[in-house]
């Protein structure tokens, strides 16, 4: 129903609709020039309870009964959300959101650093710190974040190839399988730009993360000869490999390890990383530089790094964590996938995705979108 | 329209009006704040830029809009313009008929008819059609159930396909279709019908020239409120369909997520839009055609 108008209403009306426009450039606030916060505000702090802890992570990332033992022993509460991915999560922080304690993964890890927006972690503040950093040398100095100053790591994982054995027997150990004719029309890439060029450049013995046009354009030519036979693009490894889609698929080994908590018979799955090199990736913790408790999240972490809850979580989520002592548990549970285990040399093969320049970013979005779309 | 300013009040009534202001005011300030203002920010960022982190910011810089004349946005473009084409069709198809055998001879059914439809779609598209995907995958119940029949053998396949991903649009979106239609056709004046058949048109000859014209306008409501969703889903595209079935929309979500490219995402939406406009606008000169037929 539309009523005539008079002039004071249309007036209120604009006025109203300027309001909300207002409202909506605040939010568009994001989108200007970053300044970089004052470094003397990034200063460390010391653990202690200073409140609730803020926490945002991927969903069902830490055992429940983590938390309710962080709950009890400190008195405070853990309030919860969850992203669905870094793009999402980096979205809020710039946005001003205020969290306590958030995990970005190395790549991501890079750019909060660089941007000044993560607080500085001491390291000897930790009680259990020496269980990371003395045991993995790698961390101690890692790309993404010098000394590891603003970081603590928690998972690490790598990227291979997911199989039905029961369907068709051993692989070879290379990237070359994904182009077998055995399982043509039945095979899935992860729905993922980095991990499918870094696949095509292991192949062709390129940089994993390059953003050279003219290796791109091989890398794109090599993945045409292979997208024929694709079933699809997809990082649902697990159902697909269930419900018979999928005869085999590149896959991350935490989600091969967390199928052995769900599958009846594990034998009929196989996980191989190819000898050509597999991508590897890693996430931490970090205080985002707005914290409003950062002294609770340091409490956070060092409760998270205790032998017991690291057992815990990894039983929980199938994610190896660079912590010592807790190999042996992660090599308990991947036994039927041991290709799964993430070792120091792996992490030194540094098959890490870095973050390139625009000019590479841009040369890489647009080899994703003809791979992709053909 | 101008029916209803005419029988509208002829006596100011001030405190009336005070009252349309503020039930009118939410809606205003939503559309505004909401669609407005994000679609103008989506079309500064169409022009903008990524910092050296790789995050959007306000800039001008032409690249994104540049790189939209890439061919494989073309194609994707013209793929999705011809799955969303197909998707009305077959939802007019089946939506005709449903309304109609509702509308006509559901008689004290009716409401509960339309419920019944309607409930389905209560739970979230996308949770629905990740049930689908389990339910038509490969060694999933129905393929099962046809391999034991002998209706299919092992390479038969309904995921990853082109017919998988209209299907999960018809799937999707046919109730847009039913509502409309059947709206238009319970308002049908069944005299109409009977005139008619009076002057001896055939069952056929009368539906195609009275019942079918008269229920133009559901039709063609139903279809753009089909047409606008199909055409920017990436849902159906991402779980029921292969590397030849991407959409507009999966290429869209790519820009913003993996590539971290949103001024090319946001030329992309831009793009869009424009073809969805054209479409619309097409529309809007029908129906004002028809409206001025009705009123003659």
């Amino acid at each position: 129903m539309s009523p005539e108008v008079p002039p004071p209403t249309r007036r209120a009306m604009l006025r109203a609709g300027a309001f909300g426009l207002l409202g909506a450039a605040a939010g568009g606030c994001g989108f200007m020039p970053a300044k970089k916060p004052d470094p003397s505000l990034l200063a460390p702090v010391k653990p202690r309870v200073d409140g609730d802890l803020v926490y945002f992570n991927w969903a069902d990332f830490v055992d429940p009964s983590v938390f309710k033992g962080f709950q009890k022993e400190y008195g405070v509460r853990v309030v919860q959300s969850n992203f669905d991915s870094m793009e999402g999560m980096v979205a809020k922080l710039n946005a001003g959101n205020r969290y306590d304690i958030v995990f970005p993964t190395a790549k991501w890890a890079q750019r909060l650093v660089r941007g000044g927006r993560l607080r500085r972690i001491d390291h000897s503040q930790l009680t259990n710190a020496q269980a990371v950093f003395g045991a993995y040398d790698y961390f101690a100095d890692p790309w993404y974040d010098p000394h590891s100053a603003h970081t603590v790591p928690f998972t690490a994982y790598k990227t291979g190839i997911g199989w039905r054995r029961d369907r068709i027997g051993e692989l070879t150990g290379s990237w070359k399988d994904l182009w077998s004719d055995k399982v043509k029309g039945k095979v899935f890439l992860l729905d993922d730009r980095d991990e499918v060029l870094g696949m095509g450049a292991l192949e062709l013995g390129l940089d994993v993360s390059t953003g050279d046009r003219a290796d791109l354009d091989r890398i794109t030519s090599l993945l045409g000869t292979l997208r024929p036979r694709l079933r699809g693009f997809s990082s649902d490894s697990y159902n697909n490999l269930l419900n018979g889609n999928a005869l085999m698929t590149q896959a991350w080994s935490g989600d091969m390890a967390a199928m052995l908590n769900q599958a009846k018979d594990p034998s009929v799955f196989g996980f191989e990383a190819p000898k050509e090199g597999t991508p590897i990736n890693s996430d931490c913790y970090a205080i985002p530089w707005n914290a409003p408790h950062p002294g609770t999240a340091m409490l956070f972490i060092d409760y998270m790094l205790r032998p017991e809850n690291v057992k815990k979580n990894i039983e929980y989520i199938g994610y190896p964590m660079p912590v010592a002592g807790s190999e042996k548990v992660y090599a308990e549970l991947v036994k039927p996938f041991p290709e799964c285990l993430v070792t120091e040399d792996d992490l030194k093969a540094d098959l890490f995705f870095r973050n390139g320049g625009r000019a590479a970013e841009d040369a890489r979005d647009t080899a994703w979108t003809h791979v992709k779309a053909g | 329209m101008a029916l209803l300013r005419h029988s509208s009040r002829t006596r100011k009534d001030t405190s009336g009006n005070r009252m349309w202001v503020w039930l009118m005011l939410p809606g205003t300030l939503w559309m505004t704040g909401f669609l407005i203002a994000s679609l103008a920010l989506v079309a500064v960022l169409a022009v903008g830029t990524t910092d050296e982190l790789g995050n959007p910011r306000f800039g001008f810089d032409l690249s994104g809009v540049r790189a939209l004349a890439d061919p494989a946005y073309t194609e994707v473009l013209a793929r999705s313009l011809g799955y969303a084409l197909l998707t009305c069709a077959i939802c007019l198809l089946i939506a005709y008929p449903v309304a109609y055998t509702i509308a006509l001879h559901g008689g004290r059914y009716k409401n509960a008819l339309i419920a019944a439809i309607v409930v389905p779609f209560f739970a979230n598209y996308l949770v629905r059609m990740y049930g689908w995907s389990v339910v038509l995958s490969d060694d999933g119940p129905v393929l099962r159930a046809l391999r034991a029949i002998g209706l299919a053998d092992s390479n038969t396949k309904i995921l990853n396909t082109g017919v998988g991903v209209v299907a999960g649009l018809v799937y999707g979106f046919v109730v847009f279709m039913i509502i409309p239609l059947y709206a238009a056709l319970e308002r049908l004046d069944v005299s109409l019908v009977e005139a008619g058949r009076d002057l001896y048109g055939g069952p056929f000859r009368t539906f195609f020239f009275v019942t079918l014209p008269a229920t133009r306008q559901g039709a063609a409501a139903g279809l753009v409120l089909v047409f606008l969703p199909a055409m920017g889903d990436f849902v159906s595209a991402q779980l029921m369909g292969g590397p030849d079935q991407i959409m507009i929309g999966n290429l869209i979500q790519d820009k913003f997520f993996q590539g971290q490219n949103w001024p090319l995402g946001s030329a992309l939406t831009m793009l869009l839009m424009l073809v969805l406009l054209v479409g619309m606008f097409g529309y809007l000169r029908r129906t004002r055609k028809d409206e001025a037929e009705v009123r003659r």
